[in-house]
């Protein structure tokens, strides 16, 4: 019983090794297949400029940041948390318009703007550190983004 | 105010990518197999176990009166430091040291102690100290001190359970963890509880049965390659502590909080969740902030509870179907691969928290010169600059896998020793495919909460 067991098993051993190998190449195929264009424009999700009266005007050249615009009603997120994914070194600008007086908080890189009905944040930032960061109402205490900043 | 998961930090890891994920599920599978086809047929834990006895002056020095009284002095005055800057400093996480001190340097810095030591925490435990000294004076004094009542032996270790999962919801579940405030109360709260049971049920049999740390190290120390052995402190091979059963009553349960505590906190960061929470709250948080906040905390706390729920229902069936199969039916088991359990949870903790305790330890060193939030400079460290990116992406998702992987292995490697030292070769193997499937259950459930995004 035990060597035909220690068989069986090896030979699922092996299978399971043939198996898991293949699906995991492919799968890393198909990653290095995504990976250049969404490296290219990074956060295509992140900006519907809206015609808001408090954003800067969006020239047609390439701006030398990332805008990541949320909007606020009733103290939330207008569409639910805002979920933005930059790239490692480049520059970002956070827009939080609000229709309630708060503090806007980027956690890790730990910085705040005021907001006040008519007075949008702005935090502006170089983004250094790798990793997910919650953007807050802070006084509230409510999760208005998600920023990931990758490698 | 704070809805970061695990009580305190602003950088979270990236999730694991997706390929990395199939590879860490994929040699979880194909080691198990490997495992289940090499296995050894003599229990080997038991035999390492015994291990062989440090010199015994070293011993004597590690032992002495004099070292236990600095340290417990020591962690004592800590104790005292950490309440008052909870109590009274700044009541924020950024510039009070307490919330940093509690969630990253005992909470996490510990376990790397014993984990590495063996079972240091009973020298450090400074609520022991304190009861220890008490009890010192009240003897010089010439008086006796009788326990007022008899533990209840069922009662086991369910106490400390309780008390594990109050400092787990505290962590994950509260609205505020970090708040100094909140944590002065829950170090009052518990610092009561600990010293009432220590009076009414006698010192030692409450630090075994109800403080919650002591349990939580205690079960951690088994993996050390440091440990006692009757009587003398022994060098053994890692893992060997866990060989045999664990028959305490509640061990399940204390077990479950720490796997499932570890697993919510994966959970609560999954966008599913965050989304879900935001939807609740989102009803009530213009109107009344203070329910928004009371309706998140309660979605938590479900979510907490739900998972330790899990990780003991998948335990209890995986026992059942290891004892439907062997050729002993009369014995539970249930015991028996407790112990198996504990490297998982350490690894679930490592791959969770090891880069918290990084990159939020360093706040420590500008903290520990100003616990206040004053703005004093006692030790000269205020300036201290943390690294907040130690380590790349890359390097932090390899040790989070390779711990899974490791951590699995450890616990196939311990339930499998333990099968056949208590049914035989043959119907530990079979009772070995339930222990399995339980395992890689844990472990790529496991991975898959860190590849969430």
């Amino acid at each position: 019983m035990s060597p035909d067991f220690r068989r069986i098993a090896l030979i699922a051993a092996s299978l399971g090794l043939i198996l898991s190998l293949f699906f995991a190449l492919r799968s890393g195929d198909e990653q290095e297949q995504d990976a250049p264009p969404s490296a290219t424009t990074t956060t295509a999700a992140t900006v519907p400029p809206e015609p808001t009266v408090s954003q800067p005007p969006v020239r047609p050249k390439p701006p030398p940041f990332i805008p990541v615009s949320i909007e606020l009603v009733g103290g939330a997120p207008k569409d639910g948390i805002e979920r933005a994914s930059v790239k490692r070194g480049q520059k970002v600008r956070l827009f939080v318009s609000a229709d309630v007086t708060d503090h806007v908080h980027l956690h890790g890189y730990d910085l705040t703007a005021g907001v006040a009905p008519g007075k949008p944040a702005v935090i502006a930032f170089e983004a250094t550190i790798p990793g997910r960061f919650e953007v807050e109402l802070e006084d509230r205490g409510v999760q208005i983004a998600d920023l990931e900043v990758r490698p | 105010m704070t809805l970061l998961a695990h009580g305190i930090g602003g950088v979270r890891d990236l999730p694991v990518p997706d390929w990395l994920f199939l590879w860490g599920g994929a040699v979880v599978l194909v080691l198990s197999f490997l495992a289940l086809g090499t296995l050894w047929r003599r229990p080997v834990l038991e035999r390492l176990a015994a291990g062989r006895a440090l010199p015994l002056g070293l011993e004597r020095m590690l032992r002495s009166t004099a070292l236990r009284f600095v340290l417990g002095a020591g962690s004592a005055a800590l104790l005292v430091l950490v309440f008052l800057a909870a109590l009274l400093g700044e009541p924020s996480s950024a510039v009070n040291l307490a919330p940093t001190f509690v969630y990253v340097v005992f909470w996490l810095g510990v376990v790397v102690l014993q984990v590495v030591l063996g079972n240091v925490w009973p020298a450090l435990n400074p609520w022991l100290a304190i009861a220890d000294a008490v009890a010192w004076l009240w003897a010089r004094l010439g008086r006796a001190w009788e326990p007022l009542a008899a533990y209840p032996e069922r009662l086991g270790v369910y106490p400390a359970a309780a008390l594990l999962f109050a400092f787990t919801a505290l962590e994950l579940a509260y609205e505020e963890p970090a708040n100094p405030r909140s944590l002065a109360l829950a170090i009052a709260l518990y610092s009561y509880v600990t010293w009432f049971g220590m009076a009414t049920f006698g010192r030692r049999t409450w630090l075994h049965q109800g403080e919650a740390f002591t349990v939580y190290f205690g079960l951690l120390a088994r993996i050390a390659p440091f440990g006692e052995r009757h009587g003398r402190l022994v060098v053994r091979a890692p893992l060997s502590g866990l060989a045999g059963d664990d028959r305490r009553p509640g061990v399940l349960a204390f077990i479950a909080v720490m796997l499932g505590s570890v697993g919510f906190d994966g959970l609560s960061r999954a966008t599913f969740w965050q989304d879900l929470r935001a939807r609740l709250e989102g009803r009530y948080v213009l109107e009344s902030p203070g329910l928004a906040d009371l309706v998140g905390s309660l979605l938590a706390l479900a979510g907490l509870a739900g998972c330790i729920l899990l990780v003991s229902a998948a335990y209890l069936a995986a026992v059942r179907v290891a004892r439907a199969v062997s050729e002993h039916r009369e014995r539970s088991l249930l015991a028996d691969f407790l112990p198996s359990l504990v490297p998982i949870a350490l690894v679930y903790a490592v791959a969770h928290y090891f880069t918290l305790l990084l990159v939020q330890g360093q706040f420590a060193i500008p903290l520990s010169s100003d616990p206040f939030g004053y703005g004093w400079d006692v030790l000269g460290t205020y300036d201290f600059q943390p690294n907040l990116a130690p380590l790349s992406p890359n390097s932090v998702w390899y040790v989070q896998v390779g711990a899974l992987v490791a951590g699995h292995v450890a616990g196939l490697a311990v339930a499998h020793d333990r099968a056949i030292s208590i049914l035989g070769p043959r119907a530990a193997l079979r009772s070995q495919y339930a222990m399995l499937a339980l395992m890689v259950l844990y472990t790529v459930g496991g991975l898959w909460l860190l590849s969430q995004d």
